[in-house]
């Protein structure tokens, strides 16, 4: 998976690229540490080409919800497809993310 | 146009307990899917429950660093599909493992546990068995 990182001063933008899966999720991981360090701000996650995500992937995501959660920041969720859609649906995570759809 | 789909098909595949070797078993599922015709949506179900289940047994079945392997059987007949995922690690089973509370609070929710409960989930039926050595999880799906 791609990960690209920008930042502006209140926010930090993540954009990933093709599937979050098991064997991609220690190096996504590391990847968005940036985002862990920044929780106090607006961390957005692009997922507009994100094509599949498994649990490991949704561990990523629910740590960095509660980091930023504890730090006072907020994530939001930019673009998922059907079938991602239907992955948060199946486990509750569309309570707890703020999603955006363009 | 007559289409004709095949009643009966079955395939296995054996796999390393390398979690690397993912991408192998997601074009396993592909194949079978698009051979029995199923829909990108049932597809992309059937791979999620299987990397589930299957790097599971890649991660947690045998000693680190220890190279085994792991066999997936799937059958597709009258109307269902059926994956029998094997391993002869140490017994485990995952369906004994209290499902997840999606309906906790940020700060409440737990990092992990989502794995099997989206098994389960997208499955119709999920059963284990230990036998002869052996770890089975029997995975089904109606897909008429």
């Amino acid at each position: 998976m791609e990960v690209t990182i920008t930042q502006t001063e209140q926010s930090m933008t993540a954009k990933l690229v093709g599937r979050l899966d098991t064997p991609s999720s220690q190096e996504v991981s590391q990847k968005l540490e940036p985002l862990m360090e920044n929780a106090d701000k607006e961390l957005i996650l692009d997922c507009t080409e994100m094509s599949y995500i498994s649990s490991s992937g949704l561990r990523i995501l629910l740590t960095l919800r509660k980091q930023a959660a504890a730090k006072g920041g907020k994530v939001v969720i930019l673009n998922i497809n059907d079938e991602i859609r239907q992955v948060f649906m199946m486990t509750g995570f569309l309570n707890l993310f703020e999603i955006k759809n363009a | 146009m007559f289409v004709k789909t095949k009643a009966f098909m079955e395939s296995k595949l054996v796999l390393d307990n390398d979690i690397q070797q993912i991408p192998q078993l997601a074009e396993f599922i592909d194949g079978i899917a698009e051979q029995a015709g199923l829909d990108m949506s049932v597809s992309m179900s059937l791979n999620l429950a299987m990397e589930e289940a299957v790097s599971n047994v890649m991660l947690y079945a045998y000693p680190q660093g220890s190279k085994r392997q792991v066999q997936i059987d799937a059958t597709v007949q009258d109307g269902t599909i059926k994956f029998v995922i094997s391993d002869s690690g140490i017994p485990f089973d995952p369906t004994a493992k209290q499902d997840a509370n999606i309906d906790l609070s940020v700060e409440d929710r737990p990092i992990g546990g989502l794995g099997i409960y989206m098994v389960k989930q997208i499955m119709d039926t999920v059963n284990y068995e230990y036998k002869d050595g052996k770890n089975i999880l029997t995975l089904t799906k109606s897909i008429k």
